[in-house]
Formats: C-alpha cells, structure tokens, sequence
C-alpha cells in the first residue's frame, strides 16, 4: 500500500506522502519517529485556524470586505490552494510595508513560517485534525464598533457603481455635522457594501469648498483627489482614513479634532466595480469628547510633483525630495500616497548625530491597498532631523498596473491616469510655552518655503506661507506672497481675499477693496468676502456701500452675529437708526455677548437719552 | 420521475444522495452516461453535444469567487456577441451549490445564458479547467480547441490591469469561425482552483 502510494508522488514530495499515510494507517513498525502522525502534519484545528482567525477572519466574515467568509474549516477548504498562492506572494493579507521599517499598529504581514504552514496544508491534503485543538472562534461586534455615536450621518444621495470598468472615485459631502464647535474623538465610518469600498479618506472641509464640486447640492462629485480649500491655518493635522478590516482609530489622550458649525466633512471613496451594478450610500458615526483638545498635531507633506513627468516607457524613475524638521516632533503616523506606475516607496530619517533609520518601505506598492501607518510607538524626531523620501515608477508595459496602454508620458495630476508622489506625516511637535512662537507655525512655514523652492508654481505654497506670515505680523511680506499665488491663479477668489484682508490690515484700504471686490464678484455666494468687503469699505467711511456688502453677508449667513452687528453699525453711521436698532438687536439675539453690538446699541440708546 | 423529486427537494444533502445513488447505478438512466452534468432542473445534458453545429464555449465560474464574478458583464457581452457562431454555457464545478443559489446568482449578475452544475467534473475534465473564471472553446466535432483565460485582465492573484490588453477567448472564437488557426491552445487563467472544491 505504502510503496504503490509512494510511487505515484513525484519525488519532490515523497517524504511527505509517506507522512500522510503513516497517519491515515498507523501501523506501527519501529523505524518509525514516535511522535508521528498528527505532530508532522498541518491541520486547520492547530496550525491554520489561529492564524486565519487573526489575519484574515477579521475582513473575511460576512458582512465584511473579503468577497468569501473565512471562519470555518469549510470556508478555508474551498479556498485552501488559493490562500496558500495569494499568501505566498503576499499579496494576502493586504500589507504594504516591509519590516525594515518601523513597527507599526495592525500589522497584518504573515511570517515565513506562516506562509509555508498553508502550502503545507495543501500539500497533507487540507487535514481538518482534532477538534478539541481549535481555538475559540473570533467574535466579531455588529454594528457601531465603539457603542451608539452621539450623531449619525448619513450621503445625501447613493452612488450607483457600474458593473464593470475601471476603478471608480466618488466624493460624498456631509453637510454641516455640528451646529457648535465640539471636539471629536472618533468617527467610524460605514463606507455600505464594504466589498466594494478600497478605502476612504475623510476630509474637514471648513470652508465649504467641496460643495462647489457638486452639480446639485448633495448630488456629490467624481474625483480621485481631493484638494480642500481652508482659508484660516488649521491646527488639527489629523487622518481620517478607513480601510477594510480596520477598527475605528479612538484618539488617544489630549488629541481631539475640532468641529465648527459650517464644517463639512468630504468622504472620498476608492470603489471597484463587482460585476453587477450595485450601490452605496455611506454613513458615519460621530463620537464626541467634553475635553478640548491640547495637543495638536499637524500633517507635513513632503512631495515633488513637479519632478514627476516620466517618459514613456521609462521602467526605473526616480523621484524624491527632502525637508529638514525645524523643531523637534514626535511622528505619529505615515500616509504615503502615488497612483498605478509607483513601485517602490521609501522614506529615511537622518538625524543631526548623522544616524539613519527607515521610517518606512514599500518594496512594492499597490495603490489598492494604500492606508494610513500609524506607529505602534511615537518616534521623537529631533530639530535637525532630515525627512527623505524616494519614491520609484515603472512606465514601462512590464508595469500591468500601467493605465496606459501602450505607455504614455506621464505628468502629476488628480486622474488615474496621473501620477503623485506625495508623503503625509502625522507629527506632534512640542507644546509651545507661553511667548515662543507656535512650533505648528513654524514647520508649516518652513515646509511651505520649501514647497516654493521645489516647485516656485506651487500655489498653495505661495499661499499656506504668506498666512504663516500674516499670523506673524510678517504682513508686507505676506502681500507679496498672496501677490505671488495671484500671480499664479489670476482672480482666485480665496486668494484676492486673503490679500484683500491683508492689505486692510495694514490700512491699504483703496487696494484692500479692490481685491475683495474682485473676490466677491468671482464667487457672489462668498461670505468672508462680502464680509470683508464691507469692514474695508466702512474702515474707508463708505457706510452705505458696506452695509449692501453686509446686507448680502446677512443674506449668506443669516445667523452670523457679527456680520448684524457690523450692518447695524453701517446704518448707525449713516444716520438710519431704526435699521441699526433692529440689525444691532437681532445680533444681541444671535449671541448675546457681542460686543460691537453692546457697545453700538449703548452709544446709540445714550445718544436717543434713553438709559 | 427524479428530476421532479429533486425540483421539490431542492436539498443539497437530498441531491448528493441521489447523486450517489446514481453513480452506483442504481437508477441510471440507460441512454445517458451517468456522468453528465445537469441543469437547475437535475435534468443530464452534454452541452458539447446539444449545441449542434455551433461552437460551445463553456466558462466555468463560482458565486463566491470574486474574480469569476467581476468577469460576469465581459463573459455575458461575449455570449451575446457570438451568439450566432457560439452557445455559450455557464458551468458550476462547486457540487453543494444549490440549483435555487444558482439561479439567484444568475439573477444577480445579469447573465441569460444556460447555467449547468458539474457535479461530476466531468466538463472540468473535458475542458482541462483549472479555475474559475476559465473558459473552454469545442468545435462541433467536441474537439477542445482552447481552454484557459478568458482575457489577460488578472496578471496575478490580487494584481490587476486597469484594462485586458490581450482576449484570449474572443481571439479563439473568432479565428475559428474565420477558419483561421489561433495562436494558443491554452493560457493559464488567474482565479479561484477548482481543486480547492474536490
């Protein structure tokens, strides 16, 4: 029997035949190792269920992102010469980074062991083994991860996949989550059909900038980047990322991220068609915290687009870029991002003590399955310390994640068909101490010089530093730099705003109403530059002409206390009392602590002899 | 007589036991070998057979192999495409895959092409299948002359193009029905293993 079974076996195998039959006939005869059978042969009660139950159970369940469940010995049968293929390309589970880097949180890479325990399955003939050896099944929790979110949210609108084709990007607003400002502490986001959903990334939108992109509001938009507009320096550099398998990131002490009434937030979703039309309509949950936040990281980005124009055909391409920190921070997380023709990613630390370390390596990077790192140790990254980021495309036909076919030359861009070479990380510089100037200020305003000097067309470099300049009181040279972004985007409506605010600043009145007319006739809903208008244009004695501009600023916002009370001053001024009486009380309705309003209505009720 | 029984049951444990009974011979039917694949109704056919004069594409596929299901809108528009030079068959090599699970999936996915359940593997033999999704092109005269992919869509498992940049299954119809001889007689397909299910 042994022989004849043996003499089948290529001889590749033979051992491990002889393995399978000795157990299946345990007759005993003394040349035979003691410990055998079960001992030599991989089961799916010892060997493979722990390891499915912890790397591949927690997407493949039902209801969950893996297009088949995983949890039972039946499940793993059907799909055994599969997973042992997909595992040992490691293409399975979906993990990018290799472990030369540093170690990061969920890291789901299966160890070489682990990988040979399913090919060895495979070759014993899949074995279920005994019973009594498996571990308890995971449990896994239905609905919201971290209990009832304090506000739910739903997209307007669903968004049909077609059954086929290539990828798809869609954008979906959440309007306005708060109605006051509250910090967040989670969100968990519930992209639907999870088997469709690659990932997701969440934006704040504070400026209303991604409703612009819709054809009708809450319609939501196509697009595979997202570039969200905020006219104010934002403090809160923090990743809203979902990717499948993934717990809802809880932030950790001190952290939280602020919301404002009139933030929305912007889902941007990677969708693969299934092979039959199917729809989402993503939700999310909110969970709030009474502790402000005091701490407040910031995202750096290190990036050279404009290095990036790849001949056709070109299969080696190197990009790269490097900034030097200029204050110490703690990173926390890493998000690097370009689109089909990268192929290797790496990015280096190089500390003022001339060590080296690798923050992270992608030897081979897929953008399906792109997410955000986040360390399993903050790593403290001193003043001094020199970021450098290397990033490798391949635009030959060799490439098969080509988009191009036959290849084309190739440009940064938002399409698909583009490419980026963008590096994201999430530091936490030191808590300033009361007089020195905020560390976040000062990386941002080192990073935007440096984004001007790699690329001197870069707008929002232009931009980002003169705001750091204007919070500095550096307000020439922040003219210059709005001067230089307009430069760049003739008639820009942020940006004539922007400069428009500047300029009044420094009490350039004439050319501060210009631009923000300019500002207000390119964009007619914009409320900062109507708002603006009409401080520059009452600042310059021209009262009836500011209150139309506050008048429409009411029209925009019509619970906007300040912008009342600055059109009840603008009929004060002119003498219409009646009219500043009513506009200077309804912004005392609004928020009774505003002070022009307090203030305007005293004059205004000292002035009439009333007390 | 059986194919009512079987309709009524619908039962998975119930088919594999006639199943059995079949191939022990029990109630095999006289003029048809006994290893034959069956329609949702249990009712035998060779599709190699019965597509009289045409060419007979069978592809074989799974309701849970995601890949096999991502081809589902190509595999239908190719049925249509060719429906005058070819009869194109959806083939089930998963034995406990219900008929009434079939029919749902064939719903889902839009096809309108017959489906048939290979119980026997006896088609996954004929065509030399490995995967799903994989397809098989037979001449009139049952003569297998390409198996494999159905298009270079999948370069490995987990990997993708954006676009097939080769149509491997299209190319055979259409050399054949032109007379021509096509290039490979196979190419290996990129899915989810059939032997996984043996």
């Amino acid at each position: 029997m042994r022989s004849t079974a043996t003499e089948k076996m290529c001889a590749g195998i033979v051992a491990m035949a002889i393995l399978v039959i000795v157990s299946e006939f345990p007759v005993v005869g003394e040349w035979r190792p003691r410990r055998f059978p079960d001992a030599a042969r991989v089961t799916f009660s010892r060997d493979i269920a722990p390891i499915v139950f912890r790397s591949c159970a927690p997407c493949h369940h039902s209801g969950e992102a893996g297009p088949f469940p995983l949890v039972t010995y039946g499940d793993l049968k059907s799909h055994a010469r599969q997973i042992a293929d997909i595992t040992s390309k490691r293409r399975m589970p979906p993990w990018l980074p290799s472990s030369d880097g540093l170690a990061m949180e969920e890291d789901s890479h299966l160890s070489e062991e682990q990988i040979a325990k399913f090919q060895k399955w495979v070759t014993d003939g899949t074995p279920e083994g005994d019973a009594a050896e498996l571990p308890p099944a995971p449990k896994f929790a239905s609905g919201w991860q971290l209990g009832q979110p304090d506000v739910i949210l739903q997209a307007s609108s669903a968004f049909t996949i077609p059954a086929s084709g290539t990828d798809v990007y869609w954008n979906f607003i959440f309007r306005e989550p708060t109605q006051s400002s509250r910090f967040v502490k989670a969100i968990e986001i519930r992209p639907g059909d999870k088997r469709l959903v690659h990932h997701a990334n969440l934006l704040v939108d504070r400026a209303e900038s991604a409703r612009r992109e819709e054809k009708t509001p809450g319609s939501g938009f196509a697009g595979m980047e997202l570039q969200i507009e905020s006219e104010s320096f934002d403090p809160d550099g923090h990743f809203l990322f979902w990717k499948p398998g993934s717990a809802p990131v809880v932030e950790p002490p001190g952290l939280a991220l602020r919301l404002d009434p009139g933030n929305d937030l912007v889902l941007n979703t990677h969708l693969q068609p299934s092979g039959k039309p199917e729809s989402i309509q993503p939700t999310m949950g909110i969970y709030f915290t009474h502790e402000p936040a005091t701490k407040f990281p910031v995202l750096l980005q290190l990036e050279n687009d404009r290095a990036l124009d790849i001949p056709a055909g070109e299969a080696n391409f190197m990009v790269s870029d490097q900034f030097t920190l200029p204050v110490e921070v703690q990173l926390l997380a890493i998000y690097p991002h370009a689109h089909y023709l990268c192929q290797e990613m790496a990015a280096i630390a190089r500390f003022p003590d001339g060590g080296e370390k690798i923050l992270i390596h992608i030897p081979r990077w897929d953008l399906n399955w792109q997410a955000v790192f986040r360390l399993a140790q903050p790593e403290r990254l001193p003043s001094g310390t020199t970021i450098v980021m290397r990033y490798r495309y391949d635009n030959s036909a060799r490439n098969s994640s080509n988009p191009n076919t036959p290849p084309q030359r190739v440009k940064a861009g938002n399409r698909a068909v583009d490419e980026m070479a963008h590096l994201w990380l999430q530091v936490l510089p030191e808590t300033p101490t009361a007089g020195e100037r905020d560390p976040r200020m000062v990386l941002q305003e080192a990073l935007a010089r440096h984004h001007i000097e790699n690329n001197p067309g870069d707008f929002a470099a232009h931009y980002n530093l003169a705001a750091m300049l204007l919070a500095r009181g550096a307000t020439q040279e922040a003219v210059e730099q709005y001067q230089a972004a307009l430069e760049l985007r003739a008639g820009d409506a942020t940006a004539e705003n922007a400069l428009g605010g500047a300029l009044l600043a420094v009490q350039r009145l004439g050319e501060a109403v210009a631009h923000l007319s300019i500002a207000a006739k390119a964009r007619p809903d914009y409320f900062d530059a109507h708002y603006n208008l009409g401080i520059a244009l009452a600042t310059s004695e021209n009262f009836s002409a500011a209150a139309q501009e506050f008048a429409t600023a009411v029209k925009l916002r019509p619970n906007d206390a300040n912008a009342e009370a600055n059109l009840g001053s603008a009929f004060a001024a002119m003498g219409e009392i009646p009219k500043a009486m009513k506009h200077l009380n309804r912004a005392l309705e609004l928020d009774p602590e505003n002070r022009l309003a307090k203030e305007n209505l005293q004059t205004l009720r000292g002035a009439a002899g009333k007390p | 007589m059986m194919q009512q029984r079987l309709r009524a049951a619908g039962l998975v444990l119930f088919w594999l036991a006639v199943a059995g009974a079949l191939s022990a011979g029990k109630v095999a039917l006289q003029t048809i070998p006994r290893e034959f694949a069956e329609d949702l109704d249990g009712k035998p056919v060779d599709p190699i057979a019965s597509s009289r004069g045409a060419l007979t594409v069978l592809v074989f596929i799974r309701t849970d192999c995601p890949i096999s299901n991502r081809y589902a809108p190509e595999i239908q528009r190719l049925s249509q495409e060719f429906r005058k030079q070819a009869k194109f068959w959806l083939i089930y090599p998963e034995r406990a895959e219900s008929p009434l699970r079939i029919r749902e999936h064939g719903e889902e996915f839009h096809y309108t092409m017959p489906a048939l359940r290979d119980v026997h593997h006896s088609l996954v033999t004929r065509a030399e299948a490995t995967i799903t999704p994989e397809a098989a092109v037979f001449e009139r005269s049952g003569k297998l002359i390409y198996h494999g992919r159905i298009d270079n869509w999948y370069e490995e498992l987990g990997r993708s193009r954006a676009k097939p940049t080769t149509h491997e299954l299209e190319d055979a119809i259409r050399k054949t029905v032109a007379g021509e001889t096509i290039s490979a007689a196979h190419a290996n397909a990129v899915g989810c293993y059939i032997s996984d299910l043996k």
